[in-house]
């Protein structure tokens, strides 16, 4: 510090004052503007009720609609889902998304060719939901189910 | 290595001598008073700041207006400091160019050649006020809802003109989504271009017209008289 100037000392106090106040706002708006892309979408509820066992008939993936309320920033808005539901021995059920893993249209069931079709860019999964042909990277996204009784609930998602 | 990078801008953009008219300009000496203007440039630059970031999430709808500014409060990281900063930056800037002008008063600083800088000074703390007045509004709240029926009333008791200086503050009769609207508008659009342009001559008044030093009673050679003596 010995033989600074009067000018040299302030000017670099003054540049210190200025820095730290921009970093001790510049953290807090970073944090302030990613915020809300830290949230992961779960469910959003406990489970989603879908309907009675009985209504999936064996080998052949069923499709179940349901609505919940979900809330996005400060707007609650009822959402409608989509499962296909599906079980090979009447016990044992799995549940998958319709939601094409390539760019998220929605895929449905063709029941002759024993596929799930994508209207968009003609992906073509397995009725287990696994990809046969088209652009997808993955496989239809899998939800846990659990039965309750003879009612099927939707309960979390199955992570890949 | 930063003497080198800003001679490598100096040669391309000749910054220095603006630099110099800007930073290294001489001044009268001063005293701790003449900082108020400086702090009230602070807390715009402030208000300006936190106003943008409060944009990125407020909606200036009834339905939207109180439930996103409880959602910047609540849930948003580091949303009550923004937030904070902003209201209490309000006051702040209120506060600091009422004394700010109170030293010009005192200092006399007012008179010629500063005329311009004093308008502009005046209509900056118009506009400070009118700042204030719309964005108190804005949360929607009964606090906000009142204030504003209250002061929009004011307007009514103006003779002649009275009821439609009312209706065209709150955009018809009643405080309403269009009264929402105009004072949320009128708040980030309008306000801060009247702001930025009475800024701009009042700021570049005090760099080229200089500040004035503070009056002495050396400056004439009669002691001052004062009627007790």
């Amino acid at each position: 510090m010995a033989g600074m100037s009067r000018r040299t000392f302030l000017s670099r106090a003054t540049a210190s004052i200025v820095g730290g106040i921009g970093a001790l706002m510049g953290i807090p708006t970073v944090a302030y503007l990613i915020s809300p892309a830290k949230a992961r979408g779960g469910l959003g509820v406990e489970a989603i009720p879908l309907g009675p066992t009985n209504k999936v008939p064996i080998g052949e993936p069923t499709l179940f609609k349901a609505t919940i309320e979900r809330k996005t920033g400060w707007v609650t808005q009822a959402e409608e889902l989509a499962f296909y539901v599906f079980t090979e021995d009447g016990r044992n059920f799995t549940a998958l998304s319709n939601v094409c893993t390539h760019l998220g249209c929605r895929v449905r069931w063709v029941g002759n060719e024993k596929q799930f079709f994508c209207p968009c860019h003609n992906a073509v999964f397995t009725e287990t939901g696994k990809v046969v042909s088209g652009p997808p990277p993955r496989a239809l996204d899998q939800y846990e189910l659990s039965v309750e009784g003879d009612q099927l609930f939707v309960v979390g998602k199955v992570e890949a | 290595m930063i003497q080198k990078l800003s001679a490598w801008f100096e040669e391309r953009m000749g910054w220095k001598p603006i630099w110099t008219a800007l930073a290294l300009r001489n001044i009268p000496k001063v005293n701790w008073l003449y900082t108020l203007g400086s702090a009230t440039l602070l807390v715009t630059v402030n208000q300006i700041l936190t106003g943008i970031l409060l944009t990125i999430y407020y909606v200036p709808s009834p339905q939207d207006a109180y439930n996103s500014v409880a959602f910047i409060t609540n849930e948003i990281t580091a949303g009550w400091l923004i937030r904070g900063l902003h209201h209490w930056g309000a006051s702040a800037m209120v506060v600091l160019a009422g004394l700010h002008m109170l030293r010009v008063v005192f200092h006399g600083a007012y008179k010629f050649p500063r005329e311009i800088t004093w308008f502009t000074g005046l209509g900056l703390l118009a506009v400070t006020m009118a700042f204030g007045f719309t964005g108190y509004l804005l949360p929607w709240d009964q606090k906000a809802y009142w204030a504003t029926t209250v002061g929009t009333r004011m307007l009514e008791v103006t003779p002649v003109i009275g009821d439609w200086l009312l209706r065209i503050a709150r955009g018809g009769e009643e405080l309403s989504a269009v009264t929402l609207t105009r004072f949320y508008g009128t708040h980030v659009w309008v306000l801060p271009s009247v702001l930025l342009l009475l800024l701009g001559i009042h700021l570049f008044l005090v760099v080229r017209v200089g500040i004035s030093a503070p009056p002495t009673p050396k400056e004439t050679d009669e002691k001052p008289k004062v009627w007790f003596e």
